[in-house]
């Protein structure tokens, strides 16, 4: 009997791939649970769920039966032993009690870097140009909006420091490099893989002193929630602007927000905030700041490989026992 | 022997703004420095009869429009005799009637290579933003509708850029791109030699450029020539759901032919900082939440504009000490 692979959630572009990679190796069947009880009822023995070896989990399923929390992982069949998690940022699998059951956890990294960067150039161009004020501007009426030239500023010979330095950071550094900024970044420890011109800077608030844009790209964990805090903030030059498109909580956005209106910081391009889909009218209300609705990843190509690298975990779990993406936590 | 006069026509109230240091001591150094105040054009008229009959330089920026109007033929022919050189702040100079400063041997520079980096960056952002649909997602978020209602979006990787008009922004812009996996085709009269020197093909029709291109750039310069010159049969002549980016001039384009190929969706979507009626912009524009508008935004910092003012000044300084100007304009270099 083939093994039985639960999909959690929406296949929007790869519905094609699923069949080619999955259907000739595993049953494939389609969470149809209208809440988190009725789901925990499917997985316990006897319920239709009860022998899947592997899951597809996609973050919307959570409007029906909530996040992959301990409890859920609980409630997995015995059967269950590779969870492939859709995204780059797993921050909302309980990795931990995963790997309680035996479980291992896969993500999607790779898949992201390139619309993850793309979206991160935007959001520096656009801080440092005041570009979402001026659109703004001239819809409303106006033109040159009053004071830009004085507020606005080329991004030659500025410098932009890189808070969490992997594949998403190098591939922004690659396509930030023609435009001429110092580029310096900050991990625990150097990135064997960063480009030549990228200066590792050991001591986080030195970095933090020296850079013009911060640009934060690090995965939300306990070390890292809250990490760019006040003090962090204020160790920042006067007049500096923080690029977000990793997770809103490793940014204290309080202290943020704080820094923005008494111009410590002079401007902020995110992606991502800490209550999403919510976002703190005080942002809304500040025109010379950019915000997107965490679209880092919201085009054709990224979400079609995203799905892939997911179903092509599953499928090696299967054929060969391990797939390709484990999360760091499961080696 | 006294020093040559020349007059700044800048900001009627503001002057130079970034390099008004620099005003007085280098240029200052070599002219006598005026800066006008004439209030209306036949004002300014007046003057070039009296208190400016002596001026040998102009430094002038497009902003004096304000008080004393274009430099077409009549103000150009109302210049005092003594008047050798327009020093223009300013990659575009189409606001000056360059043949009537050729007939009355009047030398004209403007500051190209100063405006690059600037403008380039208008362009690679009004690329990736009408590629990744990013001016209806921040509205969705300052509407409080978060995704709602946004359509699947795209990406530069791997797609077609054609630049019309490979110059100094068209270079800079293209080696901001490039990384992004964008492949670079471009179209001008003449192919460069010696060769670009980052990847790039030239085609030597505009036709081909434009049916091979994902997303086509216009870095040309507004002169008679060009005006009006993209209209119908080049968007016909366009990819299905392209994209169109604009940071040279808008009269360039027929806007009736722009505005027919964006409802009819032969373009997915277009990038525009500069329009036919500056500071007016078409209603139709506005409405449309598929494109990125920006309000002429190319050289709106404070680094591009003194690099610029500088530029103006040296070339001023180069003239009036006798070593000609540095950077003239194209037409009267022949």
């Amino acid at each position: 009997m083939a093994p039985k692979i639960l999909i959690m959630g929406k296949l929007v572009w790869a519905q094609k791939e699923c069949e080619d990679l999955l259907s000739p190796v595993a049953e494939i069947v389609h969470m149809q649970s209208d809440s988190r009880e009725q789901l925990f009822q499917q997985f316990a023995p006897g319920g239709e769920y009860s022998d899947v070896v592997g899951i597809y989990h996609e973050h919307l399923s959570a409007k029906l039966v909530g996040h992959p929390d301990a409890a859920m992982m609980e409630a997995l069949p015995e059967s269950c032993k590779w969870f492939a998690h859709k995204g780059a940022g797993y921050d909302s699998v309980n990795v931990e009690a995963a790997k309680k059951r035996g479980i291992i956890v896969s993500n999607t990294p790779g898949a992201v870097n390139e619309a993850t960067a793309t979206t991160a150039v935007y959001l520096l161009i656009s801080c440092m140009r005041h570009f979402s004020m001026a659109e703004a501007h001239l819809r409303a009426g106006g033109f040159t909006p009053p004071g830009v030239e004085q507020s606005s500023f080329d991004l030659s010979g500025k410098t932009i420091g890189i808070l969490g330095l992997g594949s998403i950071g190098i591939t922004f550094v690659n396509y930030i490099r023609p435009f001429g900024m110092r580029m310096i970044y900050h991990n625990r420890k150097p990135n064997a893989q960063a480009p030549e011109d990228l200066t590792y800077v050991s001591d986080m608030y030195e970095m933090l002193g020296q850079v013009d844009v911060l640009f934060v790209s690090c995965p939300l964990n306990e070390k890292t929630r809250g990490l760019v805090g006040k003090k962090e903030i204020r160790s920042m030059k006067k007049g500096s602007m923080l690029v977000n498109t990793a997770r809103g909580p490793i940014i204290d956005e309080e202290a943020m927000i704080e820094a923005l209106q008494d111009g410590h910081l002079s401007s902020v391009g995110l992606d991502v905030f800490v209550k999403e889909p919510q976002v703190d009218q005080r942002l809304i209300d500040m025109p010379h700041v950019t915000l997107l609705p965490h679209v880092g990843t919201e085009n054709q190509d990224a979400r079609r490989k995203m799905e892939v690298l997911a179903l092509t975990n599953l499928r090696d779990f299967v054929t060969k026992g391990m797939g390709p993406t484990p999360v760091p936590e499961c080696i | 022997m006294s020093k040559p006069q020349v007059l700044i026509c800048a900001n009627p109230t503001k002057g130079v703004v970034w390099s008004k240091e620099e005003q007085k001591s280098k240029l200052g150094a070599v002219a006598e420095v005026f800066e006008f105040d004439s209030k209306t054009r036949e004002a300014f008229f007046e003057d070039c009869k009296g208190k400016y009959s002596k001026i040998v330089a102009i430094y002038r920026h497009n902003d004096s429009v304000a008080s004393i109007g274009l430099f077409d033929k009549e103000l150009i022919n109302a210049l005092p005799k003594s008047l050798k050189y327009i020093c223009h702040n300013g990659a575009g100079y189409d606001q000056i009637d360059v043949d009537a400063c050729t007939a009355r041997d009047i030398q004209v520079s403007h500051t190209p290579m100063a405006v690059d980096h600037g403008t380039a960056t208008v362009g690679a952002y009004l690329t990736i933003s009408a590629l990744r649909q990013f001016h209806r997602a921040e509205v969705n978020v300052r509407n409080g509708k978060w995704k709602g209602g946004l359509i699947p979006a795209r990406d530069p990787q791997g797609k077609v850029l054609g630049i019309i008009g490979m110059g100094g922004i068209g270079s800079t812009m293209a080696r901001m791109l490039i990384p992004f996996d964008m492949t670079v085709i471009y179209y001008n009269r003449r192919e460069i030699t010696p060769a670009c020197d980052f990847p790039c093909e030239y085609v030597s029709s505009q036709e081909e450029l434009l049916r091979r291109s994902d997303v086509v750039s216009l870095n040309l310069p507004l002169n008679d020539k060009t005006k009006g010159s993209f209209g119908r049969e080049q968007f016909s002549q366009m990819k299905d759901g392209s994209v169109l980016v604009n940071t040279a001039r808008g009269a360039v384009v027929d806007e009736e032919a722009f505005l027919e190929a964006l409802d009819s969706g032969k373009l997915f979507s277009a990038g525009i900082d500069v329009f036919p009626d500056e500071p007016n912009v078409n209603p139709r524009l506005v409405n449309n939440d598929k494109i990125t508008l920006l309000p002429h935004m190319g050289t709106e910092t404070q680094d591009s504009q003194k690099k610029m003012e500088i530029r103006v000044f040296d070339n001023m300084i180069s003239a009036v000490t006798g070593k000609g100007l540095i950077n003239q304009v194209q037409e009267q270099k022949k």
